[in-house]
This record gives structure tokens, sequence and C-alpha cells, in this order.
């Protein structure tokens, strides 16, 4: 009869874990509206992720870590390069990644599609994930960020390029590859030039494809402008 | 030459013997039927190989803008996974199909219901991976197949369980066919949740999970384990008892894993922290039940003396206990912790897993009934032996070596783009060379399958007057 003991171990083992599974997926639907900001929820974020499935966004792009490993995480993208950079790269992809390692087809998406699709990321960007993913915790800025950033004491200037420019800026290799290296960008450009092109990138490059960072204060410009001036 | 001078002098003398053979070898005349979703399988399997060497030229070289519009990386990708999924599935239910009238000691309930299920399934295939190519999709990883497709797929599952059921019901009933019916039943529920929109993204990962997770640590595990044990007592011929005590251990041990072990997918969904726990503690257990199975197939050869006749086949089955054992076992541990995961969630580290994992467990397992019951079915048991394991050598050090390239890439990944914050394209130029290398044992696993495909059903084989089973 060892075969009845070994049926009843079966059975038992099974059910405790599923018990366990299920209140935990019971105690899931509790939480999710406060832990994913479900107020914030709206119908323009909905249509946001119906672009997402219909363009077929995930079948390259991770997004929670989920999806596929052939091009960046997507968890933390408004947070990265906001809503103007977002709809630049999926109205643009061919100019945006024209120098990059890896393309992004061109997807047919109208201007209002990817305003919906920024709508949604920027949601998704705020659901309280446990700081997931690292490259994008702030609370992880990495040895290389800090070096870059000028180090332990941090100036207003490369904190706020930090903030605000890394998503598609490097300098020293950290950093987005959206847009240039910014290493010697200073050999190029005085202060009041940076700060112009952040105001209006085409205003000195006819062309660019940087969008206006209408986001950036005053402050934090002139900051940005003098940190980068310096870069020489 | 001397093989060929074989079989035309057997030609006309021999037929006699293969036809008494062949009703010896395949008891029930309804078990033809698998060999149908056999054939099929391994030609998808093949044109699933395929595309993935596209994807991984895709990953080790710069892809021109002009290719990436026509041709978008996720089309392929999606092809990619979904022939794996429809090949997997096919393997599976020709394997019920093969096993459960010699089980339930009785014809199948409908042979008709059999094919038109097959019909279904391969037309739903075929139609999703055209559509594809034209953006018809769900656009959800592996659930791609758009709404009106998944009631097709519903529709071939409810078939199939109809008629495994009202077999089994109507025959004898087995501890092989009680798990693997029950194996059944689950998976085809579990499809259910991934079918509906989620508005919140979270609920949406977190039920994909109920059919993918509890689709590969949970029912499928049930499934292989059944066909498994009836492949063991085949051809080891050890006692139905013991085969059976050991099947329900593990099967207890996968599903007490594996439900909760869910948890190792929820850490960074925006789920509770529980989860953290749970998942964690849970899914360090999964391991013990595939230990569990290696030990028990060697065990089951050594601790009743066994002389096995059958050294394909239970090469076969040992690999996939073995090949479990790394993919699944050891790489799924390795990277399962919530303080590793922080950063190896979402890279290659988790392709590796992947590839490494579902090859092992389900790949191997397929080939293990496709070993035993194609030339059975053929009629003809005068396998080309040295050919047939080296199809099995060189299927498995493919896998083992574009899934350790797969493993340095992913290390390369989490140190440069989560550890140093270099972002993700300086990463991936890092990351080529090892694509490169995924590339060449891509080409030989391909060649190893058109081997093994070849031997399994095209090869002639010798008629021999003594009934020489290898």
């Amino acid at each position: 009869m060892a075969n009845k003991n070994a049926f009843y171990i079966f059975l038992a083992g099974t059910l405790v874990s599923l018990v366990i599974f299920l209140a935990l997926t019971w105690d899931t639907h509790q939480q999710v509206d406060a832990l994913t900001n479900a107020d914030k929820l709206t119908e323009q974020v909905v249509a946001g992720k119906h672009v997402w499935e219909d363009k077929n966004c995930n079948e390259c792009h991770t997004i929670l870590g989920f999806g596929v490993y052939y091009a960046p995480d997507l968890t933390k993208a408004h947070k990265r390069i906001g809503t103007e950079g977002i709809k630049q790269v999926v109205l643009q992809p061919e100019v945006v990644f024209k120098d990059s390692i890896r393309k992004m087809p061109n997807l047919g998406v109208t201007e209002q599609e990817a305003t919906d699709l920024a709508a949604f990321l920027e949601w998704v960007s705020n659901i309280d994930n446990h700081d997931w993913p690292p490259q994008d915790s702030a609370d992880r800025m990495s040895a290389a960020e800090r070096r870059a950033t000028g180090g332990a004491g941090l100036s207003r200037g490369a904190a706020a390029f930090q903030q605000n420019c890394m998503g598609c800026h490097s300098i020293g290799g950290s950093g987005g590859s959206i847009g240039p290296a910014l290493d010697n960008v200073g050999t190029r450009y005085d202060t009041a030039t940076i700060e112009a092109i952040i105001v209006d990138p085409e205003s000195v490059n006819p062309g660019a494809t940087m969008p206006p960072q209408s986001n950036v204060s005053d402050a934090d410009r002139q900051a940005i402008g003098e940190f980068l001036a310096k870069q020489q | 030459m001397a093989e060929a001078a074989v079989i035309r002098t057997n030609m006309t003398d021999a037929a006699p013997v293969t036809a008494r053979a062949e009703e010896k070898l395949v008891p029930y005349a309804s078990q033809r039927v698998a060999y149908w979703y056999f054939v099929i399988a391994l030609a998808l399997f093949l044109l699933q190989l395929v595309v993935g060497l596209w994807l991984a030229i895709s990953y080790a070289f710069t892809i021109p803008q002009s290719v990436v519009d026509v041709l978008p990386f996720g089309m392929t990708r999606a092809m990619h996974t979904n022939l794996l999924v429809l090949w997997m599935l096919l393997g599976f239910m020709g394997g019920t199909y093969y096993l459960v009238p010699e089980e339930a000691e009785r014809e199948i309930y409908s042979v008709k219901l059999a094919y038109i299920q097959l019909v279904a399934f391969v037309l739903t295939g075929v139609i999703a991976l055209v559509g594809f190519a034209f953006g018809w999709t769900q656009g959800r990883p592996i659930l791609e197949i758009p709404t009106p497709l998944d009631f097709v797929v519903v529709l071939g599952a409810l078939i199939f369980l109809f008629n495994v059921a009202m077999t089994v019901i109507k025959g004898k009933r087995t501890a092989i066919l009680g798990i693997l019916l029950g194996g059944l039943v689950f998976l085809a529920l579990l499809y259910i949740f991934g079918m509906p929109f989620y508005r919140n993204l979270t609920i949406d990962w977190f039920y994909w999970w109920w059919v993918v997770h509890l689709w590969v640590e949970g029912a499928w595990e049930l499934v292989t384990a059944a066909i498994l044990a009836f492949v063991l007592i085949k051809i080891t011929g050890v006692d139905r008892k013991v085969v059976e005590k050991y099947l329900y251990i593990e099967t207890a041990l996968f599903l007490f894993t594996g439900l909760a072990g869910t948890g190792h997918h929820y850490y960074w969904i925006g789920a509770p922290g529980t989860w953290l726990w749970v998942g964690g503690i849970f899914s360090a257990m999964e391991v013990l039940p595939i230990i569990a199975m290696v030990i028990d197939t060697f065990m089951t050869q050594r601790r009743h003396g066994v002389v096995i006749k059958e050294k394909i086949v239970w090469t076969f089955a040992v690999g996939t206990a073995v090949g479990h054992l790394i993919g699944a076992g050891v790489f799924g541990f390795a990277h399962t912790l919530p303080q590793v995961n922080y950063f190896t969630h979402g890279s290659q580290v988790t392709a590796a897993h992947g590839h490494l994992a579902f090859f092992g467990a389900y790949a191997l397992l397929n080939f293990t009934m496709f070993w035993y019951a194609i030339p059975r079915l053929r009629g003809n048991m005068n396998v080309n032996k040295n050919m047939a394991l080296s199809g099995f050598w060189i299927m498995s050090l493919a896998v083992l070596g574009l899934g350790s390239a797969m493993v340095v890439a992913g290390i390369i990944q989490t140190y440069v783009e989560r550890v140093l914050g270099d972002g993700f394209m300086v990463a991936q130029g890092h990351m080529q060379l090892w694509f490169k290398i995924v590339i060449v044992f891509g080409v030989l696993l391909i060649v190893g399958l058109i081997l093994t495909f070849w031997n399994l059903v095209f090869a002639k084989r010798p008629v021999l007057e003594s009934e020489a089973i290898v």
C-alpha cells in the first residue's frame, strides 16, 4: 500500500502550496491598486496600452522585466527620456538610431498614438516595484555615473545633467547613446549656446532630432550650461 | 553498399515478418494517429530553429534600417516562440495518443476526432504565423495569437480532452493516466487566464504567468512525467508499482514547489513584498524534484539490474533527466533568489535559462517518445544506432554551447548595464561576440536535428530476419 501513501503525500503537498498561492493572489488584488496608482490609470493610459500591444513593442523591449531582451527595458523609460523623448523615438526611430548598433523599425505610429503611449509609460514608471531596474534606480546611481558627474561633491550642474540629460547623452562612457556623447562639448559651444540648444535645439542645429526640453527649470538649465561648457 | 544489398535481398521474403512484428510493436491500431503529430512536430521544430538562427544574427550584427522596417525582430521572435509552443504541444498530444491505448487497454474513443483536432491546431498555427507577418497579433509575448484563434485553440483542446477522457473512462485506469489527464486539464484551464485584455499592466503580467509559469513548471511537468514513466516501464521492464510510486512523489514535489514558486516572477511587477519571501523560498526548492527524478532514473536501472535493450530511447531518457537538471534546475536556481534576480531579471541570463531548460526538460522528453514510438509506428526497429546517438550528442552539445554563450552575454549585460550603469546599447556592443558564438552552435543544432529527423522518419531501414531491437 506504499502507493496509497505516495498518493496522499502528492495530494497534501499540492494543496498546501495551492492554498499559499491563492491566499497571496487574493492579497495581491487587495494591494495592487495602491501599488500601481490605479487612480491615475486613465482611459488615455489604457489607450496607450493598446498601442503598446498593437505595435508589438513588447516583442523587442521588456517592461517590468518581461518580454524580449532585444531592446532596452521600458519600465522607467519615462523617467529617462520623458514624454517628448518617447515621442521622438517612436515617431522617427530611423533618425534617432541612425548611428546605433541596433535599429528600431518605423512602425507608422501617429502623433496621437505616441502621446497615448507616453502616458502609458509614464503611469508604468510610477508603479511601486521595489526600485527595479537597478540601472534606473536613483538610489543606486553607479560609481561610473558619480565619477562622470563630478564625484562625491556633486555640483548643481552635474546633478541637473544627471537627472535631465543622461537618458540620451553620455559623458565618460556613462549614460545613454540616443544623443551624441558630450565629453568635449565645451570645445564647441559656450554656456549661452548650450542653453539655447536646451530651449530649442533647432535654433542652433537646424534639423536636430533632440526635442526642446521645456521641463528643465531656468536655474537648472543655466547650471547644466555652465557644467557642460567646462567639459573640454 | 552492403546495407543496400541487405535491404534488397530481404525486400520480398521478409515482408511477412515485418507485418507480424508490426502487430506486436503497436498493439492498438488507433495509436497510429500519433505518427502525424510527431512528424509535424519535428518539421515545426526545424522551422523554429531556422527562425532562431535569424534572431541570433540580429543580435550579433547590425541589421540595416531598410531590413528592420520590413522584417522587424519582434515579428520573427513571435514566430520562434509560437513554433516552440506548437511543436511541443503537438509532441505531447501525439505522445498522449500513443500511450493512452496501451495504458487503458483499449482503442482511442475516436480516431476521427484526433485527426480533426490535429488539423485545427495546425491550421491555427499556420494562420497565426502568416498573421504575424501582417501584424495580426495580441502583442503579448508567447500569447500573441489573436482572440479569434484563441477560441479555436480552446475548441481543439476540448476535443482532445474529451477524446482522451472518454478513452480513459471506458478503459483501465492507471496512475500514469491519472497524472496525465490531470496535467492536461490543468494545462487547458490555465490557458483561459491568458485570454482577456487587462487594463492594469501589473495584473496583466500576474495572470500571464498563470499560463506560462504554471504550464512549464506545473502542467507540462505532469504530462511529461507521465510520458517518461510510461517509456521507462516499457524499456526497463521495472515493476509498474515502483515507477508509479516515484511518479506520485515527484509530481507532488513539482507542484508543491512550483505553484507557490510562481512568486519568483512577481518580485518586480508591483505586487506585494510577501512574494519575495514566498517566491524565493519555494523556487529555491524547485530543484529538488528534478534531483529526485535524476536519481530515480539511474536507480531504476541499478537497483533492478535491468539490461536496457533500447539504447537510443534510454540515452534520450537519461538525457532529459540530466538536461532538466542543468537547464531548469541549476540555471533556474542560479538566478531565482531576489538578491540575484534584482540584477539578472529580464537580461540574457533569463534567455539562456529558457533555452537550456526548454531543450533539456521538454525537447529531449519529446525526442524520448519519438524514438520509442516512431520506429514502432514505422514497423521496423532496425534503426541506425550510431547515427541516432550522434544526433543526440550533436543537439545536446549544441544547446549547451549556445546556452553557455548566452550566459556569458547575460553576465556581461548584468555587469555593464545594471552594475556599471553604462547603458543598454553599450552593453549590447560587448555582447555581440557571444552571439556570433550562438550562431555557430545554432547551425550545429540544425545539423543535429536534420540528422535526427531524417533518421527517424525518412531513413530506409534494413529489414532483418531476426527482430533485432536496438
